[in-house]
């Protein structure tokens, strides 16, 4: 009786501990510059990445995947009047490029998502 | 970095869920003991003791929530830390970071100064109750309201009133259910129960003006409802709210007849109250789930139409012919890949990476592989909702029906994740990383346990009252689960589409482990009643698994 009620609340504990699941996005990327999948020249780039929630832009992460596969991690300017908006400029040279940011919004949801791009020669 | 955002999401939710269950509680028991038990206790034969018991549920659950808040506080900082390499004091001062804090502070402070004494005396009283309080502003600091860009101070207001009405009625019932456990005094169940109906009440109006607020900044329109995920949700816990209204009228219906001093049948409401709280708690993991998806008024792009829902369910013959797996699109791309590797002289990497965030690539012959596994399932549930009915019906050898589960539970493990042993090449032990081959194997296990547990039980292996429990309540989480399972499918429609057909078999999981329930706890008609009811679940989830398309 007594290992039942224990095997009992075992089962219980660990049906409790995967009752739920969701991993989707909680921010949601609104707009972006470069946008994904598109194309912009060589030079000096301002990478602005909208979301639909507030974003603690200090706890945030950009990080720009070079042609060669190196990974640098952008500097992101903090600014008060956009607050869901994570900023930055890189020097881009022409090739594929691959952002990965991950925001954390406001309410504390992590979320992460990949933003491919193409640079071309400069005109 | 993938894999632990992954993970971090996963038991986030489990870990949110749990707050929100343990918060709920605590703020429930608190109030119910300063507007409730407390004034009525000298009244109570007992009383002493009936607030006694409900002080110790309620310093429990406040120990739960200072637990629970650790750990989720505790993961996220983690994440945070080893994802964006910032120093464990600079992650403390994030607002998340806050707000958990002071919630676990103010589960400590409950945990260790509710007791008779402060009860008694108003200004301590007042000063637990402002601990309360903080702890509903706390929380409203981690929810959508919060990070919105508009209308913030409405908004977290309007979620503060939910999470109040939520933990006035749900969070209330656990102490309402202690007090009925061992109060047998007519006069005082009526008061009891009279009391704690118009504080539900409250708890219920509260609900629906925040909720439908809350329908109008986070979901909008009508294809907000059916066509997001967010919106699905939604629907999914408005449905449950429903049933917890049916059951609190029928509670209602009896605290009247008490308070009329009229014969009422005082166990019914007890068992009522017991189903309140398991679709309560259900509704708690959904509303955890819901705070991991952005709101559907901000996904104007990738909504399902309802064209696009009737083509998808439109009438089809199941699929009871499996495509190869060699079709299937994993190992198309495996022979690609060896191909490719033969040809450089190297070794050949695996097609799939399990916990590398990437959804694997499906081909038609994956969703032919997909609605085989789900049409199949259907005939089993099928069969065990009429061998239920059979046995119901007093057929003697029907009773063996939960052996089907086990062969259920064996057909998904083969066939759930083809790219795993013993079908795919991914070895059994890595495949672990994946979330959702953990999620199948969970359900599996789930399967299993509820199957074993009812089969003895019917064979009379198990006498135990309590172990005939365990297969309504692992039916029941079953239903939780699936309600907020999620599949990688890279489509965002594709997946959406999905989740609609899964949301009402969770439903339909949950009223058949709480009437299962219903039929072993309430003797009379109510329980012969229950006991048809299980069964018809059963028929419709396999039914509505024999629909299922994926295309």
């Amino acid at each position: 009786m007594r290992r039942c009620r224990r095997f009992v609340i075992l089962s219980l504990a660990v049906a409790a501990a995967v009752a739920s699941v969701g991993a989707s996005a909680h921010a949601v990327l609104l707009d972006s510059t470069p946008k994904a999948h598109g194309a912009l020249p060589a030079g000096h780039t301002q990478v602005v990445l909208k979301y639909n929630s507030k974003i603690d832009q200090a706890r945030s992460r950009l990080v720009l995947v070079a042609p060669d596969h190196s990974e640098t991690t952008l500097a992101i300017t903090a600014d008060g009047d956009k607050p869901n908006e994570l900023d930055s400029t890189a020097d881009l040279k022409p090739g594929n490029y691959t952002l990965h940011w991950q925001a954390l919004a406001l309410d504390g949801h992590l979320t992460r998502g990949d933003l491919p791009f193409t640079v071309t020669a400069a005109p | 970095m993938a894999l632990l955002v992954d993970l971090f999401a996963y038991l986030s939710v489990i870990l949110h869920g749990l707050v929100i269950v343990a918060q709920s509680m605590m703020l429930g028991g608190l109030l119910f003991l300063c507007f409730l038990l407390h004034p009525l206790s000298s009244l109570l034969p007992d009383g002493g003791a009936l607030e006694q018991r409900v002080l110790r549920l309620t310093r429990w659950s406040a120990a739960g929530l200072f637990l629970a808040e650790l750990a989720a506080t505790a993961l996220q900082v983690t994440a945070l830390m080893s994802t964006v390499g910032l120093p464990f004091s600079n992650v403390m001062q994030a607002s998340f970071a806050l707000s958990g804090s002071a919630k676990i502070a103010c589960a400590l402070v409950i945990a260790l100064c509710l007791n008779r004494r402060t009860l008694a005396r108003p200004v301590a009283r007042t000063a637990l109750l402002l601990v309360g309080f903080l702890t509903l502003v706390a929380a409203t600091m981690t929810t959508h309201a919060f990070a919105r860009m508009d209308h913030n101070a409405l908004l977290l207001v309007v979620a503060g009133l939910h999470q109040f009405g939520a933990a006035i009625w749900i969070g209330g019932i656990p102490s309402f259910v202690l007090v009925l456990r061992h109060l047998h005094d007519g006069q005082g169940l009526a008061q009891v129960g009279s009391r704690f109906s118009r504080m539900s009440m409250l708890g219920v109006a509260c609900i629906l003006a925040s909720g439908v607020i809350m329908c109008v900044f986070y979901i909008g329109d009508a294809q907000g409802f059916y066509g997001t995920a967010y919106g699905v949700m939604v629907s999914a816990k408005i449905a449950m709210f429903l049933a917890l209204l049916v059951l609190g009228l029928g509670n209602f219906t009896v605290t009247e007849r008490l308070r009329q001093g009229r014969d009422a049948p005082v166990l019914r409401m007890r068992r009522f109250a017991e189903v309140e709280i398991g679709i309560g708690f259900t509704i708690f993991f959904a509303a955890a789930s819901l705070t991991s998806v952005p709101p559907a008024i901000d996904l104007t792009s990738d909504r399902v139409t309802l064209h696009e829902i009737a083509v998808r369910n439109a009438p089809a013959w199941p699929r009871f012919h499996s495509p190869d797996h060699d079709a299937l699109a994993i190992s198309q791309l495996q022979v690609q890949l060896d191909r490719e590797a033969a040809h450089m002289q190297m070794a050949a990497p695996a097609a799939t990476v399990p916990g590398s965030g990437e959804p694997p690539p499906r081909n038609a012959q994956d969703i032919a592989w997909s609605e085989y596994n789900h049409h199949w399932a259907g005939v089993f549930v099928v069969l065990i909702g009429l061998l239920a009915l059979l046995n119901r019906a007093g057929v003697g050898w029907a009773r063996h029906w939960p052996l089907l589960f086990l062969l259920l539970a064996g057909f998904l493990l083969v066939r759930s994740d083809p790219e795993v042993w013993p079908l795919g090449q991914e070895n059994w032990w890595a495949a672990w990383r994946d979330v959702e081959v953990t999620q199948h194997r969970l359900f599996v296990l789930l399967i299993i346990l509820f199957g074993v547990f009812e089969w003895s039980v019917r064979t009379g292996r198990l006498r135990s009252e309590r172990a005939a429990l365990v297969f309504p309540l692992l039916v029941a989480v079953g239903g939780a689960m699936l309600l907020t399972h999620n599949h990688q499918i890279a489509n965002v429609k594709d997946q959406l589409l999905v989740e609609l057909t899964h949301t009402p078999l969770a439903l339909a999981g949950v009223a058949a482990g709480w009437s299962r329930w219903l039929e072993l706890r309430l003797p009379g008609r109510g329980g012969r009643i229950a006991g048809y009811v299980w069964p018809a679940c059963f028929l419709l989830i396999g039914l509505i698994l024999l629909w299922y398309r994926e295309a």
